[in-house]
């Protein structure tokens, strides 16, 4: 359960944001929008705790996050605009990397039918510099399923992704939810899914 | 424990990152020969004076070479976001730093120990002197490595002068060569002197490098 | 002592101050040179090239007096993120470099006559010259980012690490006694120097001292007024 609670950032005294508050429960959505500079990957960048806010807390299962900072992460799985996987090796080797990281239990079946999901399985031995930004974004967003962690943090998720991907992307986050758990995302677009609160970073950026 | 599975995690990705770009460890090896042999045309074939400068010439060399592990370190994982993924799975950026320097100087300084004796062979220096050049090779080159990570942290998101990277290696690295260099031609307690110093010279860079990596490491992705 | 942390403070300070520290230094600098010219003796041996001593023995405190209060700065600055260290860093740093350099130039002119050469790579010579490349990687280091307070961040972490280079400095003239004449003056012995010469250089020192704290008032005030600007 993640409680965001007065938050500000300021960056050389330009106030980016200021008390913003929400919370993040089991099988909820939380949507991140607002017009390019409003702080959307700011507010996701805080919430990572890559950046510290100026203002206001962060709380991660009732304790503040800065305490509680290895269950945090243990639980979430961020997905940013850059693709972590090393162009230098394999799907294969970037997605066992990635599970030793998170100690994750999906076997060999399940990332398997992933990846056929993703059409990337017949990549699975090629060096991921060779695909297209699209696949390579398709095996970032693969990270989502693999890591298995509750909490869902993306910024931008859409970006670059044909219609089917973006479907099946929205199918992914509702079957998350249905299996209790917890999404925050930044885009554009308004994410084809039922049953999301939309916070627009707009309303937050004067006081 | 998780830990263990990721810090395994991370060697065996760096091996793999290196073993595919193996032609990168190749290009600096050659770049120490090449040196070698721009010094032997700079100053002309004369044995003796191979004698007297050659340590100090591999030494040179060693330090130039170092430069060009600069970028190896934390570029490419820094902007690709990989070292936030790898924070997240419980590694410390101490740990990493300290992680990525081990791997440095395994597959980076490594083959060293078998180009310096070939390289002293070409300058016609005394096997004595090759064992004492290797000695203070293996206290003197994780020093190196600590001194990139350093250097290879501070310029993350220096987009200017990128020359100030070699330039901030070179400075530091001055005291490790005033020792290593110092060791051959002297007595026997003079070089455990200054062996000894350059010890002291090991543990200090190893205790402050993964915590000074960290924080320029961490003020970098602040400033992204 | 809040003007040591605190812009407004030092403005407030420095402007008091400012114009009675300009007379008192230029009168120091006047009686220091009467001094050096006319009222110290002539060497035994090196006659009156000696007097480049009383320029090159100041500069050469100063520099290192310089890069001491950039590492204390700096450490202040990062661990109790008081951002008007960093201005001192910015302001301070080229006068440190200048300070170096007139030590380096004045000696290598008093070398020549004295010594019959203009430089020679023994302990001290060499890590004062490696003081004067550390100055200016600091100030090319500052410039090199395009965020600035990244800039002076970096800059910081790198005066301290490089701050090692000043014991070095200080006891490499007891390690290797080389050309370079050891320490005339120390804490723990009675200076062998005479007391004739002695007054000279003390004057010279205050004096440049106060050079160099004039310079720097001047620049920490024009650095504040950047910074204000900028933002």
């Amino acid at each position: 359960m993640l409680l965001v609670n007065n938050l500000s950032f300021k960056r050389n005294n330009n106030i980016i944001f200021h008390n913003i508050s929400f919370s993040v429960g089991s099988k909820k959505i939380i949507h991140l929008t607002g017009k390019n500079g409003s702080g959307k990957t700011t507010l996701i960048k805080l919430l990572a705790q890559i950046l510290l806010p100026s203002q206001g807390d962060i709380f991660w299962n009732g304790k503040k996050i800065k305490k509680n900072i290895f269950d945090f992460y243990k639980n979430t799985s961020l997905i940013m605009d850059t693709h972590s996987a090393n162009l230098n090796l394999t799907i294969g080797e970037n997605i066992f990397f990635w599970k030793k990281l998170s100690s994750s239990s999906i076997n060999i079946k399940e990332t398997n039918a992933i990846l056929e999901l993703l059409l990337l399985k017949q990549y699975i031995n090629t060096p991921v510099g060779y695909l297209s930004r699209g696949e390579i974004k398709k095996l970032e967003l693969s990270r989502l399923i693999l890591e298995q962690k509750k909490l869902w943090v993306l910024d931008e998720p859409y970006s670059g992704l044909d219609e089917s991907t973006i479907k099946l992307v929205n199918e992914t986050f509702i079957n998350h939810i249905d299996n209790s758990g917890m999404i925050v995302l930044s885009s554009h677009y308004l994410p084809q899914i039922n049953n999301f609160e939309s916070i627009n970073l707009e309303n937050y950026a004067d006081y | 424990m998780q830990i263990i599975n990721a810090i395994f995690a991370l060697f065996y990705r760096e091996y793999k990152i290196t073993f595919r770009n193996f032609s990168d460890i190749l290009a600096i090896l050659l770049f120490f020969i090449l040196g070698i042999l721009i010094f032997v045309f700079s100053i002309g074939s004369n044995n003796e004076i191979f004698n007297q400068i050659g340590i100090g010439v591999i030494w040179t060399l060693l330090l130039l070479s170092n430069n060009l592990s600069l970028k190896k370190f934390y570029h490419d994982d820094f902007n690709d976001g990989s070292i936030i993924v790898m924070h997240m799975g419980g590694l410390s950026y101490e740990l990493i730093v300290l992680i990525k320097i081990i791997t440095t100087w395994i597959f980076v300084q490594c083959p060293f120990f078998l180009i310096i004796p070939i390289a002293a062979i070409l300058l016609d220096i005394q096997i004595n002197n090759i064992i004492y050049i290797l000695v203070s090779f293996l206290i003197g080159s994780p020093i190196l490595t600590s001194i990139a990570s350093i250097a290879g942290s501070m310029n993350l998101l220096n987009n200017r002068n990128f020359t100030i990277g070699s330039l901030i290696i070179m400075v530091l690295s001055i005291p490790v060569i005033i020792f290593s260099v110092g060791i051959v031609n002297e007595a026997a307690d003079l070089i455990k002197a200054q062996l000894n110093i350059l010890l002291g010279i090991l543990l200090l860079f190893l205790a402050i490098t993964p915590w000074v990596s960290a924080v320029c490491i961490k003020l970098a992705l602040q400033n992204k | 002592m809040k003007f040591l942390i605190n812009p407004n403070r030092f403005n407030q300070m420095s402007d008091l101050i400012l114009i009675p520290l300009i007379i008192l230094t230029l009168l120091t600098l006047l009686i220091g040179l009467i001094f050096v010219f006319y009222l110290s003796p002539e060497d035994y041996q090196q006659g009156s090239t000696v007097r480049i001593m009383y320029v090159h023995v100041p500069s050469a405190w100063l520099a290192m007096l310089t890069f001491f209060i950039m590492t204390v700065y700096s450490i202040v600055g990062l661990a109790f993120k008081i951002p008007f260290s960093f201005i001192v860093n910015s302001a301070v740093a080229p006068i440190g470099a200048i300070f170096t350099l007139i030590c380096l130039i004045t000696g290598s002119l008093w070398g020549k006559p004295m010594w019959g050469t203009w430089w020679v790579w023994d302990a001290r010579l060499t890590s004062v010259a490696i003081l004067f490349i550390m100055y200016l990687i600091i100030i090319f280091l500052k410039k090199s980012f395009n965020n600035n307070d990244v800039g002076e961040k970096i800059t910081a972490i790198f005066i301290i690490v490089g701050s090692i280079n000043l014991p070095i400095i200080k006891f490499s003239v007891d390690w290797w006694n080389t050309l370079h004449q050891p320490a005339t003056i120390s804490k723990l012995s009675s200076p062998s120097i005479d007391a004739s010469m002695m007054k000279p250089l003390i004057i010279m020192t205050i004096s440049f001292t106060l050079i160099g704290l004039v310079t720097a008032f001047l620049r920490i005030k024009a650095e504040i007024l950047e910074r204000k600007l900028r933002n």
